[in-house]
């Protein structure tokens, strides 16, 4: 992903030193992702020994287990709980250094595999939520902005309600208006993209009222600059302006909050997939969690870490892309 | 299809329709069962880990497992133990051999016969600290040694005499698997355990649904069943479907067939849609009640226990948050277990009598907060709530127990808290409340839960006694009961044992552990496994 971005942003630049700034870019955010991967994985490891609950029980078929004394010594020394507390911890990091996720507690099966299933799943969710989202967001600003004040006030006050609108309630409301009363979709995911529409239509609304805010505020501005008069007086056409100078500008500060948008649509996932039945990486947390699956637990949540960072260094070089003054203002 | 059956069909199916609806319906024309068809079946319980119920042993596990695996015996809905894989049993005089004659014509589903030595090997598979069992592991708990004496003979010598072996038996955690498929590595058999059952685990795409496709070669249907041979649907689809409004939607919708863990407001919506119906299956074992902690002050007084009770208004709660789905139980024991004991005159509400005692106990000067107070100590409880176990109408009903108990100077601190978490609280005895759900077969449940030997903590931490309940003569009679069999002496023994934990006010029962399904009309011959409620769906056809 990171190599296709590069590709054109090395092939604009003009000069070797250019390239090294963008290759030292690319690398203190390489190091930066690796650290705040290492952190995750520090934060989670303590944060669930801290909290009350053995991963015994886990191991033992849930909590209140009543399993033997024997049975309980041996899963101690088959998963090393029976080390140091520190101990643990370095042997868990080597662990993870090397990639080694170890077995699930509960399911027994090796976790990475598993993870990686439920992975494919919680992306095809989240991008299509994204690319919903911007969609609705591009279409509701510019067939609203520069019009008259009524027009603006209608699709301003249309995003401010999405972005307002919590998912468990929109995801509701969703299957009672769309499957219970119309019985045009499933209330419940099913395999196909019809199975799709409803979790991403409640990820991809609230999403659509924070891009379309955004976006509605720096076309307002676009919409002021010389450029858009000069074109106007080039004759040409209300929708041109629109289409060739004013959404590239509008588009900026929407691209990069796009990196946030992803991280909030990740977490946003665990509650559509919880309600919607749907395989995925939030469901595959909140089970893990519930029943103290450290493995899994610490493989979900590098996971969506490795995914945020990408995906927030994928919307920093497609800002420098877009945006040329970006890379100009480094180099002064 | 034989044609014995074919006669035999349309008595039974109107029989089983004739209970089912209830006294309500009308008696409906007897229907023809249809063979084939895949039913969905959605569940808001937790999703399995591991489909062996061996290991570990919890409700989701019996609730899937119900269809692949068998058990030795089976119960009915009378509670009378019924033949299902041994067909007859003695006991011997002391109790401590027990002799069970198995079916010798049964064999799992991946061809290996079902005889004694494949029992043996599942008692053991219990007993192997390997295989980490914990309920199936209890259950078999005092069974010393297993002899396969002849293939259709199994003979058990026990370290005491148990009254409760068979209802043991009947629980879906001590199923009989094949002992070829026990042998493959624990993962794998976890993927894919093997038992006699009606259904085949074919396939388990994680978080969404396990496949199950009908055995052709069924041929051990409990005495209760409606027909014999093979099921008459195709195939089962499982899902899970973890959002109560969700479930309760896509049965709507028809997107699926039957759906457990039905919540009150969606029972009560269900009643005026004609397409759907509803069975109410309490689970056996406990009722659903809450325990008052007498190990520690201020429950280690029996005047403020009392006071508790009296101050507890729980009936209006229940009728108004359940919407008529719960009925107010007396007993600490489940209404589906014979020996269970109703004492309505023992749960009163009285707020001023719930003063008096207080006053009584020295808790007799009220702070400015209005709570109730002695030595400059203000009457606090703490209440830990496990989120996952109780529902939300549940959680709602603890709150008008806080409000009511406020009244006579109880300051209640409920504490909602998730499944891991609540153990904790449990386990360094940080409560005086505490609600905590128990299924198990049989009256000897109250001995899991009321003897003195339970407050000794697992080696996980966990213990059963969570009333800290200790009377030595209780604990006598407890111990008797589980080794008499005369099944007069036992019930009395179990009545005697439940007035000593009444009156002792140790327990403020509120309903039965709620299991309810919906289903939609189109689904015929579909009940609950009277062992432990789970759903069976063996005669189950659809009539689409």
């Amino acid at each position: 992903m990171t190599d296709t971005s590069v590709a054109p942003l090395t092939g604009n630049s003009s000069s070797p030193a250019a390239r090294m700034r963008t290759l030292g870019w690319l690398a203190r955010r390489v190091g930066g992702g690796i650290f705040v991967l290492w952190m995750v994985a520090t934060v989670i490891f303590f944060a669930l020994r801290l909290i009350p609950g053995d991963p015994i029980d886990a191991i033992l078929g849930g909590p209140g287990s009543q399993a033997s004394a024997e049975a309980v010594e041996q899963i101690r020394s088959d998963y090393g709980l029976d080390q140091p507390l520190i101990v643990q911890y370095f042997l868990a990091m080597g662990k993870l250094a090397v990639a080694d996720f170890g077995t699930s507690y509960a399911l027994k099966v090796p976790v990475a595999p598993y993870v990686l299933t439920q992975l494919w799943s919680t992306l095809v969710l989240t991008i299509a939520s994204l690319v919903a989202a911007w969609a609705f967001a591009l279409g509701l600003t510019l067939a609203t902005s520069g019009r008259g004040r009524a027009a603006r006030s209608i699709g301003s006050g249309l995003e401010l309600l999405a972005a307002a609108v919590p998912h468990f309630w929109l995801a509701s409301l969703l299957i009672i208006l769309l499957s219970n009363t119309l019985h045009w979709l499933p209330p419940i995911s099913v395999p196909g993209p019809l199975g799709l529409v409803l979790p991403v239509l409640t990820l991809a609304l609230p999403l659509t009222g924070f891009l379309g805010q955004v976006m509605r505020e720096s076309l307002a501005n676009a919409y002021e600059q010389p450029f858009v008069l000069s074109a106007r007086a080039r004759g040409e056409s209300e929708w041109g302006v629109r289409l060739r100078h004013v959404l590239r500008h509008a588009a900026l500060p929407g691209i990069s909050l796009s990196g946030w948008a992803f991280g909030s649509l990740l977490s946003g996932a665990v509650v559509v997939e919880t309600i919607f039945a749907r395989p995925g990486l939030g469901r595959t947390l909140l089970s893990a969690v519930t029943i103290r699956d450290i493995p899994v637990v610490t493989a979900v949540a590098l996971l969506s870490a490795l995914t945020f960072i990408l995906m927030t260094i994928a919307t920093d070089a497609i800002d420098r892309i877009v945006d040329p003054r970006v890379t100009k203002v480094g180099e002064q | 299809m034989s044609a014995p059956r074919t006669v035999l069909f349309p008595l039974a199916f109107a029989a089983s329709a004739a209970l089912l609806a209830g006294c309500t319906a009308a008696p409906e024309p007897a229907l023809e069962p249809v063979s084939g068809g895949t039913l969905v079946y959605a569940t808001g319980d937790a999703e399995p880990g591991c489909l062996d119920p061996h290991v570990g042993g919890n409700y989701p596990q019996a609730l899937i497992s119900t269809q692949y695996i068998e058990s030795l015996v089976s119960k009915n809905s009378d509670g009378e133990i019924i033949p299902w894989l041994a067909t007859e049993w003695t006991e011997s005089d002391d109790g401590l051999t027990w002799d069970f004659t198995l079916r010798d014509d049964v064999n799992f589903t991946d061809g290996t016969p079902f005889d004694a030595e494949a029992v043996k090997v599942n008692v053991e598979h219990l007993k192997d600290p390997a295989t980490a069992s914990s309920t199936g592991y209890l259950a078999v708990g005092k069974i010393d040694g297993i002899d396969a004496v002849e293939p259709d003979h199994v003979r058990f010598t026990l370290s005491a005499p148990d009254s409760a072996l068979l209802e043991s038996f009947s629980q879906p955690w001590v199923g009989i698997q094949s002992p070829t498929a026990l042998e493959r590595e624990q993962a794998v058999n976890c993927e894919s355990p093997v038992g006699t059952g009606p259904f085949v685990i074919s396939d388990w795409v994680k978080q969404q649904s396990i496949t199950l496709e009908r055995n052709e070669n069924y041929n051990s249907a409990p005495d209760d069943a409606q027909h014999t041979g093979p099921a008459l649907l195709d195939s089962l689809e499982w899902r899970f479907i973890p959002d109560a409004a969700t479930r309760y939607a896509a049965l709507q919708s028809g997107d699926v067939d039957v759906i457990d863990n039905a919540q009150p407001n969606n029972i009560s919506s269900a009643t005026s849609d004609s397409g759907i119906e509803e069975l109410n299956a309490p689970r056996p074992g406990a009722s659903n009640r809450i325990e008052l902690n007498s190990g520690k002050a201020p429950f280690d007084d029996i005047r403020v226990r009392e006071a508790f009770i009296r101050a507890a208004d729980v009936t209006p709660g229940i009728e108004s948050l359940f919407f008529g789905t719960a009925e107010r139980s007396f007993s600490v024991l489940s209404s589906v277990e014979p020996a269970g004991v109703s004492s309505p005159d023992a749960f009163t509400t009285d707020a001023d009598a719930a003063k008096t005692l207080l006053d009584d106990a020295g808790w007799d000067t009220i702070d400015s907060d209005g709570y109730r107070t002695k030595d400059g100590e203000r009457l606090s409880l703490v209440f830990p709530v496990s989120t996952n176990q109780s529902i939300p109408a549940e959680q709602s009903l603890f709150e008008q127990i806080q409000a009511s108990a406020k009244d006579v100077g109880f300051e209640v601190t409920l504490q909602p808290t998730d499944l891991s978490s609540w153990y904790g609280a449990l386990f360094t005895n940080e409560y005086n409340l505490v609600s905590a759900p128990y299924t198990k077969v049989g009256a000897d449940v109250l001995r899991i839960l009321y003897h003195s030997d339970s407050i000794i903590p697992a080696p996980s931490g966990y213990y059963a006694n969570l009333a800290q309940l200790s009377d030595p003569a209780l604990d006598q009679i407890l111990t008797e009961a589980s080794q008499t069999s005369n099944e007069a002496e036992r019930q009395s023994l179990y009545a005697e044992a439940q007035s000593i934990i009444v009156d002792g006010f140790y327990v403020l029962p509120l309903y039965d552990q709620q299991n309810h399904y919906l289903y939609s009309t189109s689904v015929e011959g579909f009940r609950a496994l009277p062992t432990v409620s789970a759903p069976t769906f063996y005669d189950a056809w659809l009539n689409k």
